[in-house]
C-alpha cells in the first residue's frame, strides 16, 4: 500500500470513528444520567427504609453508616471544603483534617436523618451541570413544606457518588467553606486551629 | 424603635467599627480570591451588628419563638401563617408585575380571590390544592431582574443579613404593600401586630433550621452569609427562567 493510500484509509477510519463518537457521547450522557437517576433513587429507597422503621436511633445510625459512607465521596469533599488551605496544609493535617471531616460528615447526615419520621421522596428532575448531573428530589415529611434537593452526582471516579447537595439552592459544600476559611482566617490563617475545633466537634 | 437604629448607629461609629475589612495584597490570588468571593468589605462593622443581632434573637426573639411554639397548637400557627401570608398576596401581586411574570401574577391574583372567599379570609389555604402553590416575590428581586448586582455585603440590625439592593427592594416592598397605605381609622396597631405576628411566625418556622446552623458552624456569622447570598441567588434565578407567558383558553380559540 502506497504511503498515500494508507493516509487516507487512516483518515477516513479517523474521521469515521469521530463521527461515530458524536451519537456515542450523547448515548452514553443519557445513559450516565438514567444512572445518576437510578443511583439516587436505590440510595434514597435505602435510607429511607431506615430512617422510617421503628427501631431506636442507635441502631438506625449504625445502619445508615456504610450507606452514606458508600454513596459519598468524602475525600472530594473534603477536599473542596478546605478550599485554599489545601494548599497551604501539610500532608499531615491533610490527613488529620480527613479522619476528622469523615467523621464530621457522616456523624451530622445520620443525626439529622436520624430524627425524622415518615419521610417519602420522589424524584423530579435531572439536569446537567459542569459534567455532573444534579438529581432533583422532592422530600416530603408529614406536617412539613416538602423541601427540594439537589444531589449532585459525579462520575470522576468512574462509579457515581455524591460530591454536593443543594438544599433549596443553597450548596452543601460550599457553605462549608466560606464557614471553614473564615474560622482559619480570624485564626491567623492556622490550619492547626481549625483541626482542633473540627476535634472538638467530632467528640461532642 | 425608630430611635434606638440611630442610637446604635451612633455606638458603632463611635467604636470605630466603621473600619473595613483589610483586603489582601494583590500577589496572594487565592486569598484575594476568597475576599472577592465573600464581597464583604465591611465585615468588621457587619460582625458587630450580626452580635448585636444575635443578642436580640438569644434573649427575645427566640424564646418568644419558642414560647409561642409550646402555647399556640399547630392547628391555630397554621391558619394565622396563611392569614399573614394572603395578606402579602397584593405586594407579591405588585411585583410579579412589574417583574413582566403573567403567569405569577395571575397565580398570585387567584391564591388572592380564592384563600380570600373560600380559604375565610386567608384562614385556610384552598388555593394551594387547587393548583395555585405560593411563591414569594420582593421588590429586592425585582431590582436584581433590572440589572442591580448584590454588593456588597450588609448586616444590619434587626432587619439581619442584607445588601444595598436588597435593602432598597424592603423599602420598597413597603411602598408597594397597599396595607402600608391603609388608614385603620387612624390606628397603627393592625399594621405593628402583622409585622411583629410575621416575624415571631417566621423565628418559629426556623427555629430547628437555625439551632442546628448555630450549634454545626465554626463561624456562624460566616455560614449565615454565605447561606443568604446563595440562596438568594437561587430565587432570582428561579424568577428569571420562570418567564412563562398564560394565554387564557377563550383568547387562543
Amino acid at each position: 500500500m502506497s504511503l498515500i493510500t494508507r493516509r487516507a484509509v487512516l483518515l477516513t477510519s479517523a474521521s469515521a470513528l469521530l463521527m461515530s463518537a458524536i451519537p456515542l457521547r450523547a448515548w452514553a450522557q443519557a445513559d450516565r444520567s438514567a444512572e445518576a437517576n437510578r443511583f439516587i433513587a436505590q440510595f434514597g429507597d435505602q435510607l429511607v427504609g431506615i430512617v422510617n422503621a421503628d427501631e431506636p436511633l442507635a441502631r438506625k445510625r449504625q445502619q445508615m453508616q456504610p450507606l452514606v459512607e458508600q454513596a459519598l465521596a468524602v475525600d472530594e469533599i473534603g477536599t473542596f471544603v478546605l478550599g485554599r488551605y489545601w494548599r497551604i496544609a501539610t500532608p499531615a493535617q491533610q490527613q488529620r483534617f480527613l479522619r476528622l471531616f469523615h467523621a464530621i460528615l457522616v456523624n451530622t447526615i445520620t443525626e439529622k436523618l436520624g430524627d425524622f419520621r415518615g419521610v417519602a421522596f420522589r424524584l423530579t428532575q435531572t439536569t446537567m451541570r459542569d459534567g455532573d448531573y444534579l438529581v432533583g428530589t422532592l422530600i416530603s415529611r408529614p406536617n412539613q413544606q416538602p423541601n427540594n434537593a439537589q444531589w449532585v452526582v459525579s462520575f470522576q471516579s468512574g462509579r457515581p457518588m455524591i460530591i454536593d447537595v443543594l438544599a433549596e439552592g443553597t450548596s452543601l459544600r460550599l457553605t462549608q467553606r466560606s464557614d471553614y476559611a473564615a474560622f482559619i482566617s480570624r485564626n491567623n490563617n492556622n490550619v492547626d486551629a481549625l483541626l482542633d475545633a473540627l476535634e472538638r466537634q467530632a467528640a461532642a | 424603635m425608630g430611635w434606638v437604629l440611630p442610637r446604635v448607629f451612633l455606638a458603632a461609629t463611635i467604636f470605630g467599627l466603621g473600619a473595613c475589612a483589610t483586603k489582601p495584597a494583590p500577589n496572594d490570588q487565592l486569598a484575594l480570591a476568597e475576599y472577592n468571593e465573600a464581597n464583604d468589605p465591611f465585615e468588621p462593622t457587619n460582625r458587630f451588628f450580626y452580635r448585636v443581632n444575635d443578642g436580640i434573637d438569644t434573649y427575645a426573639l427566640r424564646p418568644v419563638a419558642v414560647a409561642y411554639r409550646a402555647v399556640v397548637p399547630g392547628a391555630v400557627r397554621r391558619p394565622i401563617h396563611n392569614v399573614l401570608a394572603n395578606m402579602s398576596s397584593p405586594v407579591i401581586f405588585a411585583n410579579d408585575v412589574i417583574q413582566t411574570r403573567p403567569q405569577r401574577a395571575g397565580t398570585t391574583m387567584m391564591r388572592f380571590l380564592i384563600n380570600s372567599t373560600a380559604g375565610v379570609g386567608g384562614l385556610f389555604d384552598v388555593a394551594t390544592d387547587l393548583g395555585y402553590p405560593s411563591h414569594d416575590a420582593d421588590f429586592g428581586e425585582t431590582l436584581a431582574l433590572w440589572g442591580v448586582g448584590a454588593d456588597p455585603f450588609l448586616f444590619l440590625p434587626v432587619l439581619g443579613p442584607s445588601n444595598p439592593r436588597d435593602l432598597s427592594g424592603f423599602a420598597g416592598n413597603v411602598v408597594l404593600d397597599p396595607l402600608t397605605w391603609a388608614s385603620f381609622g387612624g390606628s397603627a396597631t393592625l399594621g405593628y401586630s402583622r409585622y411583629v405576628l410575621t416575624a415571631v411566625d417566621t423565628r418559629e418556622r426556623n427555629i430547628d433550621l437555625i439551632d442546628s446552623i448555630k450549634k454545626t458552624a465554626l463561624d456562624p456569622y460566616a455560614t449565615f452569609r454565605s447561606l443568604y447570598r446563595q440562596n438568594r441567588a437561587a430565587e432570582i434565578e428561579k424568577v428569571r427562567a420562570d418567564d412563562k407567558t398564560t394565554v387564557p383558553a377563550w383568547f387562543s380559540r
